[in-house]
């Protein structure tokens, strides 16, 4: 990802500004090809792109409502008509869990997106002005939430806000994203002293601009990395504290709120339980060897092997 | 290394600090009046200003706040709202079961996950390599809660030869064992693949580095090259790793915990969470914050003694 600075400058173009953007750009164009050719890594992005796929069209990709109760055959086994088999109020268990990967990637982006810009934000930020009050702040602040084993702060708040959709977000983004503010400031502290970022600072740039400019994107490897791996804990996670009676509310279609109801009927009808145990490990697989692929594609010392 | 570890052992106090912080004003973040949501809707307004009072709830908030933490300093984590029980003697009653389930997950995980890795990194061609990118695989494939059901559903519905619910009745080791091979299962199946891959991948690193080459220069058999010199230099990684796992574990034991019944500080914290009692929630975050936070200076300053070459300032 270094940007070869022989390149001319085009003209009526801020010269920072252009070389923010070819950053960027290069940042993701660079790590899109280096992923699909690290073997694990394209499966990983087919099946991903499998869950976004359902995600975004389930109402036209499930054959039935997820909702439509049918008590007359409910734990019904695997037919023609319902893939899956039904489950205790006669619902298609294969609409379910297309529906659930609405869910499962609503919260894994979402979750991920608020926390990671956050932290690498305060990251960033602290890092920048090491030694100062702020830093001490914002580290002790990242110290503190890391102190709790995450899930369990994750429940306790979605305990005190109340069970929803909304709620689980915020819960799980607050547990999350001192690990980004972590990496974050540990990269500013080296990035920092390269002679681009003295040369924008002699130049008189904005400690703002500088920031946003110059150091952020040069952060960013480590950070993406975390992303890919963050997205399968999150999905786990939300279906986790689904699971408790936690998290999105029934009737919605979780994978969690669905293992919850396959427990209470674990004695009569394996089918609920299996499904979407079957659905999380798929999706964990995709996102690890996405990340697993991430991991290798932005490491300079993975790549030339 | 003396200034290191009483700099980051002194660090615990403001974290700690913060975490009750934290803790306190969870129940100020609580929607409406924290009594009438403990108590419930049909509370009568006597009832109400009673736990009021006893909690401090009709105080200002620093004041509040100060009861909170001096309670707390003198290891009185308050009453349930519920059962009138001492929370400490809930917790007190509730840790040694999730100590045994945390305990014995995480040591025969590590156990099993260190040595495959280890062995799969001497002898990188046999398919034991194999087996560790499978294990590792399934370890992340099927988080815990998964794992869980899925082994209730086969060892206690399929093929019932195993107990499902409860801790065993207490003073009877084999009972106790028996109820406890699921819940470790569930929980440590995971760990066994990662510090499976974590130890083969620093053990090959290892097996490349110069000083191996000279012991392999002076003759030193093969075996006690690997699982002497290299293994010990291997093992830094998953050291840290399980320092930051007790975390991920005792978050793991509140679903392992409730799926098979066992009447853990998980199952204690989750219960607590349903009935609002929100004490019992405080008193059990508390512990579990505090076991993590130990967990992980033990941990760090592990580290430091196993491995001198790392410079601190």
């Amino acid at each position: 990802m270094n940007t070869d600075t022989a390149e001319p400058i085009e003209a009526g173009l801020d010269p920072s500004q252009l070389m923010f953007k070819r950053k960027w750009a290069d940042t993701l164009r660079v790590t899109f090809r280096a992923v699909v050719k690290v073997k694990g890594g394209l499966w990983g992005g087919i099946f991903i792109s499998v869950m976004l796929i359902c995600a975004i069209g389930a109402q036209w990709i499930s054959p039935s409502d997820p909702n439509a109760q049918d008590i007359m055959h409910r734990f019904a086994g695997p037919s023609l008509d319902n893939f899956f088999g039904t489950d205790y109020l006669g619902r298609d268990i294969f609409s379910r869990i297309i529906y659930g990967c609405r869910i499962a990637v609503l919260v894994a982006f979402s979750t991920v997106s608020i926390s990671s810009i956050v932290g690498v934000f305060l990251g960033v930020v602290s890092g920048y002005n090491e030694g100062s009050k702020l830093d001490y702040f914002v580290i002790w602040l990242f110290d503190i939430v890391r102190s709790f084993p995450q899930i369990i702060l994750a429940l306790a708040i979605v305990a005190v806000l109340g069970p929803s959709l909304v709620n689980v977000v915020v819960a799980l983004a607050f547990t999350a994203f001192p690990f980004y503010g972590r990496i974050a400031r540990a990269q500013t502290l080296s990035v920092k002293e390269a002679d681009y970022v003295k040369a924008a600072e002699a130049m008189g740039l904005q400690p703002i601009k500088i920031i946003l400019r110059h150091i952020t994107p040069n952060i960013m490897a480590p950070v993406i990395v975390c992303l890919g791996m963050d997205m399968a804990t999150m999905i786990v996670w939300e279906s986790g504290l689904s699971f408790l009676g936690l998290g999105v509310r029934p009737p919605t279609a979780s994978w969690g709120i669905m293992l919850r109801n396959g427990y209470k009927y674990i004695q009569t009808s394996e089918w609920m339980i299996i499904w979407p145990a079957l659905a999380i490990a798929l999706a964990m697989i995709a996102f690890s060897l996405f990340s697993e692929g991430l991991r290798v594609a932005l490491d300079p010392k993975e790549r030339e092997r | 290394m003396l200034k290191y570890i009483i700099k980051r052992a002194l660090w615990i106090i403001p974290t700690l600090l913060g975490v009750l912080i934290i803790l306190f004003s969870l129940t100020y973040l609580m929607p409406g009046d924290p009594a009438s949501a403990m108590l419930g809707p049909r509370a009568t307004p006597e009832l109400v200003a009673e736990l009021n009072q006893r909690m401090h709830l009709d105080r200002s908030m620093p004041v509040r706040l100060g009861y909170y933490l001096t309670g707390v300093i003198k290891g009185d984590l308050g009453t349930s709202v519920w059962s009138g029980h001492k929370v400490r003697s809930l917790l007190a009653e509730a840790l040694p079961h999730t100590a045994l389930l945390a305990i014995t997950s995480l040591g025969v995980a590590a156990l099993i996950g260190i040595l495959l890795g280890a062995f799969a990194a001497v002898r990188r061609d046999s398919p034991i390599g194999g087996c560790v990118t499978i294990a590792s695989l399934l370890g992340v494939a099927v988080p815990d809660f998964v794992a869980a059901l899925l082994l209730m559903l086969l060892f206690c519905v399929w093929i019932p030869i195993l107990p499902a619910l409860g801790a065993g009745a207490p003073g009877d080791p084999l009972d106790i064992a028996l109820h406890l091979i699921l819940p470790a299962t569930a929980l440590g199946i995971g760990w066994v693949g990662y510090l499976a891959r974590l130890t083969r991948e620093s053990m090959i690193d290892v097996l490349d580095s110069d000083y191996i080459r000279t012991a392999k220069a002076f003759a030193v058999p093969g075996k006690i090259i690997a699982y002497r010199y290299a293994l010990k230099n291997a093992v830094i990684p998953s050291i840290t790793v399980i320092g930051l796992g007790v975390g991920k574990l005792l978050g793991g034991a509140v679903f392992v915990e409730i799926i098979f019944s066992r009447p853990g500080l998980g199952k204690l914290i989750v219960d607590a969470v349903y009935a609002r009692d929100f004490p019992v929630v405080q008193g059990g975050i508390l512990v579990a914050t505090v076991l993590f936070v130990l967990a992980n200076l033990i941990a760090d300053i592990s580290y430091a003694f196993v491995d001198p070459r790392i410079q601190y300032d």
